[in-house]
C-alpha cells in the first residue's frame, strides 16, 4: 500500500477520536498539538502506538518521544512509510 | 475523635460476581443457593477447567447509564476505563455502586476525607500473559500496560473516577486481603484518620497458569469433579477437593458514626483482627484462626456468646475446612447450638481478594433479611457438632456476624458485623 500524508493523517487521525472521545472530527487538523486537543502524555503514545500498528510501520521506540504536533507525527510515519 | 470500641457504619455496598450484578440480585441469589460456577474455555489437559466467571458484564453499557444521573462520574469513568484491566473495570463498577448506594454521588469538597483501599495483589495475571504475548509477536506492549499492570493502578483510576484524595493504596494478604483491607479501614476511621473510607475488593484475573500452579500444591480442585462443576464447589463436605476460582468485586463505604448525617446504616463494623502464623507456607494454622476470631471479637467488646452467624473462610479445601472447624469448635464451645455456618464460596467460588468484602457484604443483607443462605453440595458434612446450614436456607435472629479469610502465607483475618439498625 502506498501512504501518502493525506492517508496517513486520516488514521493518526481516527485514532486521536478513539483516544478522546471527548473530541468531534472537525476538532483534529493537522496544525494542532495534540496536548492542545486535551492528550495527557499517556494519550499521546496511544496515539502514536496504535497508528503505527495500524500502518503497520516500525519505528524504534526512541524516535517516538517527544512528538507533540499532529504534523510532526505524521511526517515521522510517512518517513518510515518510505523507507520501508 | 472515636472511643476505643466504637462501631464503624457500613452505607454503601456494590457488588458483582458470577451470580448478580448488584445487591438486591445478590441478596435473592444467595438465598436461593444458586452458584455460578461452569466449565472454563481451556484445554481438556489443563487440571482446572472449571470456575465461576463474572456473566454478561460490559462496563461500556454501564458507564452509559450514568450520563444523566451522573454526568461527572461518567465523563471521567468513560475516559480512564478505555484502556485498562477488566478488573479495574469491575472495581470502578462496585465502587460506584457503593458511592451511590451509600447516597454520596459527586464527593466534591468531602472528597479530601476519604480514604480509599483496593484490597488484593498480583490483580493482573492474565493481563500481564496477554501483553506478554503481545509483546512476543508485535515487539510492542499495549501502550498503558506500564500503567496498567501495576495493581496500585486501581487505586489512581477510582480515585480519579470518583474524585477521592483522601489517603489510598492497595493491600496484599493472599485470601484474606479483603479482610485486611476492612481491618486498615475501620482502624482509619477508629482512630480519626478518615471520616469515611471506600474498601474495594478486586477481581483476580488468575491465568490458567496460575490454576495450574495452585492444583499442583492440591489447593485448587482439579479431580473428579472438574466434569460435574455444579457439585465441585462443596465446603464443609466429605467429598470436597480443593477450591474452585470465582470471580468478583465488591465495595464497601465505611463511615465513622457521626459522619452519616440521616443517611442510612446498612450495618456495623465493630470489630477487626489480623495476625500472622510464622509461615510462608498454604498451610492453615488453628491456632492463628482462634486468635484471629479472639482479637476481632476483643476489638469490638464482644464475646462468643454475642455471635450468631459465622461466614467461614470455607473454601472447600479439606485442611482447610477441617482446620476452620477445629477452630471455630475450641473458641466457640458452648455456643455452637446457636451459631449458625455457611460459607458464600459455595455459591460464588472464591473470589480470592475480593472474598472478604464480598462476604462482609453476605453478613450484611443476611442479617437484615433474618436468613443464612445454604451451604450448596453438603451432603455429608465433615461435622456433626457444629450448626451448619444444609443445603437450604433457614431462618437467622442474630445482631452479630463473624466473617473469617485466611490467607496463604499464614495471613489470618476477621471481621465482626453488627446488623443494620432498621432494615
Amino acid at each position: 500500500m502506498f501512504l501518502d500524508k493525506e492517508k496517513i493523517f486520516e488514521v493518526v487521525k481516527a485514532n486521536t477520536l478513539k483516544v478522546l472521545p471527548d473530541l468531534v472530527a472537525e476538532d483534529v487538523t493537522i496544525d494542532k498539538n495534540l496536548s492542545d486537543l486535551g492528550a495527557n502524555s499517556v494519550d499521546r503514545v496511544e496515539v502514536v502506538i496504535y497508528s503505527l500498528e495500524e500502518l503497520s510501520l516500525k519505528v524504534p521506540t526512541s524516535e517516538l518521544h517527544g512528538i507533540r504536533s499532529l504534523r510532526a507525527l505524521v511526517d515521522l510515519l510517512h518517513r518510515h512509510a518510505l523507507s520501508k | 475523635m472515636a472511643d476505643r470500641f466504637s462501631p464503624v457504619a457500613i452505607t454503601g455496598m456494590g457488588v458483582v460476581c458470577s451470580i448478580a450484578h448488584a445487591i438486591p440480585e445478590f441478596t435473592n441469589a444467595i438465598r436461593e443457593g444458586r452458584h455460578g460456577i461452569t466449565k472454563l474455555p481451556v484445554d481438556e489437559n489443563h487440571s482446572v477447567r472449571i470456575g465461576a466467571l463474572v456473566q454478561d458484564f460490559g462496563w461500556q453499557g454501564w458507564v452509559e447509564s450514568l450520563k444523566s444521573s451522573e454526568p461527572g462520574i461518567y465523563a471521567r469513568a468513560r475516559k480512564v476505563l478505555k484502556n485498562t484491566t477488566e478488573s479495574t473495570r469491575l472495581s470502578a463498577y462496585v465502587a460506584t455502586q457503593a458511592v451511590l448506594d451509600a447516597g454520596l454521588g459527586e464527593l466534591g469538597d468531602a472528597a479530601d476525607e476519604i480514604g480509599l483501599i483496593v484490597a488484593g495483589s498480583n490483580l493482573a495475571q492474565d493481563y500481564i500473559m496477554q501483553n506478554w504475548l503481545r509483546f512476543r509477536e508485535t515487539g510492542r506492549p499495549n501502550p498503558r500496560y506500564a500503567l496498567s499492570f501495576l495493581d496500585s493502578n486501581q487505586v489512581g483510576c477510582l480515585s480519579e473516577i470518583l474524585s477521592i484524595r483522601g489517603p489510598g493504596f492497595t493491600i496484599g494478604a493472599a485470601a484474606a486481603s479483603g479482610n485486611a483491607a476492612l481491618f486498615q479501614a475501620f482502624h482509619w476511621i477508629r482512630s480519626g484518620i478518615v471520616r469515611r473510607c471506600l474498601v474495594v475488593g478486586a477481581c483476580i484475573e488468575f491465568t490458567a497458569l496460575d490454576l495450574e500452579a495452585f492444583a499442583i500444591l492440591g489447593a485448587a480442585c482439579s479431580g473428579r469433579w472438574q466434569d460435574d462443576p455444579a457439585r465441585a464447589c462443596r465446603p464443609f463436605d466429605q467429598a470436597h477437593e480443593g477450591f474452585v476460582w470465582g470471580q468478583g468485586a465488591g465495595c464497601v463505604v465505611l463511615e465513622s458514626l457521626d459522619s452519616v448525617g440521616g443517611r442510612r446504616i446498612q450495618g456495623e463494623l465493630v470489630g477487626a483482627s489480623l495476625v500472622l502464623d510464622g509461615n510462608h507456607l498454604a498451610d492453615p494454622n488453628q491456632k492463628g484462626e482462634i486468635r484471629a476470631m479472639q482479637l476481632a471479637l476483643n476489638s469490638g467488646d464482644l464475646n462468643p456468646g454475642c455471635i450468631g452467624y459465622i461466614n467461614a473462610h470455607g473454601t472447600s479445601s479439606p485442611l482447610g475446612d477441617r482446620t476452620e472447624c477445629a477452630a471455630i469448635k475450641s473458641l466457640f464451645r458452648d455456643h455452637l447450638a446457636n451459631v449458625w455456618i455457611n460459607s458464600t464460596k459455595s455459591l460464588t467460588g472464591h473470589c480470592f481478594g475480593a472474598s472478604g468484602v464480598i462476604e462482609l457484604i453476605a453478613c450484611v443483607v443476611q442479617l437484615n433479611n433474618g436468613f443464612v443462605h445454604p451451604n450448596r453440595n453438603l451432603d455429608s458434612p465433615i461435622d456433626r457438632e457444629l450448626k451448619l446450614v444444609s443445603v437450604k436456607a433457614e431462618p437467622l435472629n442474630a445482631k452479630y456476624a463473624l466473617s473469617n479469610g485466611f490467607g496463604f502465607g499464614g495471613i489470618n483475618s476477621t471481621v465482626v458485623v453488627r446488623k443494620g439498625l432498621t432494615s
